[in-house]
């Protein structure tokens, strides 16, 4: 764990406790009880501004709306993933992100390919396929370099474990998320990729 | 590290400026600054993608396929150059019987600001600064609340409310987006959703801006950023995918495919957002009923 994320956590406690300038729309459709009559109501996320579309006792917390033909209000869906903990878009919310970071790798890169594989290329998780072209993928991204042949650029374990794990301290105007950083991904997870692109030829 | 980028995202980023903010009031975050033409307008768009010369004129508007749709930005789906019937033209029924219904003894359209129940050009005075809410509310927000004084639930985002909407916006049909940001309560919208727009958040530290101006064009597997500028004057529209969707709707959909946490429709920073994009359309025709993919 660094010394960000562990600032960014505290960060997040403290804002718990500042009062909220605007109470959540008076409108807004009561969200669907998921959970049984027994489970105790879930707290609103620390930091969490009051007009997200949440409902912390919704399956993954983060939800959606989506309208139906011909009613005059909307049905609540759960999101895949609990988005609660990284900076929305609202004027009421007072948190940041965390600044550009190099990290350096500890020890060995360690990582599994194939794990790397698995989550580059899945949207859900790493989503590298999104702006990369890699191996074998019929729809190719192309927001940034392609990486087929990721081997051949001859980078070092650490530029390519920095590159993922912040991107920012490499090129500060890039549009690819520092996945590390942000903790969207895990060290290990961060490793694997690495492994994964070093083992393009 | 330079590696070979296209000429258009090398144009886009000749535009961009970089700043992370040092502001002491606000914690340390990250924007992709836009260069928004002044006063905003369509045209603007000849300073950014440079793509409002094919899409100017929808009856004129060229055949482009593959990589060079986007460039058209979606307009071809839009009358007259599109006759197809859709979803939109059900709704603007629907949406026709509910207003009628609402507004019985012209009390829905005196609200809606209409008191000589013309319609004509209501559609062009939002969004707004809306005296009884006490804040600037886009035409669904307002559509929500007259109904709501007339005993009627007409939720923001609802199918009906977008119906609705839809039926009021055919009457301005063919009428040039106008709205006046350069004062005011519209103003200070302008700038705070100009500001979000560009602000990078989420899970992955994507702004609106990151696809929309950086990106733009590119392919993120098999979907490409548009313009934003012209992208206010068809909305509500009807999705491919069955669902009539409203302009906030659309930025849930926006914030949950790039990993950001969505927020209440009609919540401030969308309705700021709304402010800043339909100023950036200011000068292009509505077009109503609409679909898009
Ligand atoms: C939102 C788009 C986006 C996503 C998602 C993304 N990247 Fe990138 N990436 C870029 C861009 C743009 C560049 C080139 C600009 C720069 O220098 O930062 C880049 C650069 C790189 C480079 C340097 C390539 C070189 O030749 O120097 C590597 C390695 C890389 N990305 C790996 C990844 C991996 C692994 C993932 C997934 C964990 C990923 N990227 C996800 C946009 C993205
Ligand atoms: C991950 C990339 C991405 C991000 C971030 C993103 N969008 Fe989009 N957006 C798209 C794509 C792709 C489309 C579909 C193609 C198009 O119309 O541009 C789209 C479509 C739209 C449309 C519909 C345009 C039309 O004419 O139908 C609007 C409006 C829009 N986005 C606004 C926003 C706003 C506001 C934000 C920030 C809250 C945002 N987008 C963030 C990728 C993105």
């Amino acid at each position: 764990m660094n010394r960000v994320l562990i600032g960014s956590a505290a960060a997040l406690i403290l804002q718990a406790c500042a009062t909220q300038s605007e109470p959540p729309r008076a409108e807004a459709p009561k969200p669907a009880a998921t959970t049984t009559a027994a489970a105790e109501p879930k707290p609103w996320p620390a930091g969490l501004p009051a007009d997200a579309l949440y409902d912390p006792n919704a399956k993954n917390g983060t939800i959606f709306y989506v309208p139906t033909t011909d009613t005059a209000t909307l049905k609540q869906a759960d999101h895949p993933r609990d988005l609660s903990r990284w900076l929305t878009r609202s004027h009421l919310d007072t948190r940041g992100v965390p600044p550009p970071v190099k990290k350096t790798l500890d020890g060995p890169l360690n990582g599994n390919p194939e794990e790397g594989k698995k989550i580059a290329m899945n949207t859900g998780a790493g989503n590298c396929w999104a702006c990369h072209a890699l191996p074998g993928d019929a729809q190719p991204g192309n927001q940034g370099p392609s990486l087929i042949d990721f081997a051949k650029r001859g980078m070092s374990d650490e530029e390519v474990y920095q590159t993922i794990y912040d991107r920012r301290s490499v090129n500060p105007m890039t549009a690819m998320p520092p996945f590390g950083a942000l903790g969207t991904l895990s060290d290990q997870q961060v490793r694997d990729i690495a492994a994964f692109l070093q083992s393009l030829k | 590290m330079t590696k070979p980028q296209t000429l258009l995202s090398a144009l886009a980023c000749a535009l961009l400026g970089y700043a992370a903010s040092v502001a002491a009031a606000e914690p340390y975050r990250e924007y992709v600054w836009d260069a928004t033409s002044n006063p905003p307008g369509v045209e603007g768009d000849k300073g950014h993608t440079d793509t409002y010369q094919y899409w100017k004129d929808r009856s004129k508007l060229p055949a482009m396929n593959g990589a060079d749709e986007w460039k058209l930005n979606w307009k071809f789906r839009d009358r007259p150059g599109n006759d197809q019937l859709h979803g939109g033209d059900l709704a603007q029924e629907r949406g026709e019987e509910l207003y009628k219904k609402l507004n019985a003894g012209n009390a829905f359209a005196a609200c809606m600001g209409a008191p000589d129940g013309n319609l004509k050009g209501l559609r062009l005075k939002y969004p707004r600064y809306d005296e009884d809410m006490k804040k600037v509310v886009g035409m669904e927000a307002r559509i929500e609340y007259c109904a709501g004084k007339l005993g009627s639930k007409l939720v923001n985002g609802s199918y009906d409310n977008s119906a609705v909407s839809i039926y009021i916006a055919t009457f301005s049909n063919g009428m040039p987006m106008a709205i006046d940001v350069s004062q005011g309560p519209l103003k200070d919208s302008f700038e705070r959703g100009r500001k979000v727009f560009n602000l990078k958040a989420g899970r992955m530290n994507l702004a609106c801006a990151s696809c929309h101006v950086q990106m733009v064009g590119k392919n993120l597997r098999g979907q490409t950023p548009t313009t934003h500028y012209g992208d206010l004057t068809h909305w509500p529209t009807w999705r491919g995918k069955d669902e009539l969707q409203s302009l906030h709707v659309r930025f849930t959909e926006c914030d949950k495919n790039s990993g950001v946490q969505p927020l209440q429709i009609g919540s401030q920073s969308y309705t700021d957002i709304e402010v800043y994009l339909s100023a950036l359309s200011n000068g292009y025709p509505m077009q109503a009923p609409s679909m898009r993919d």
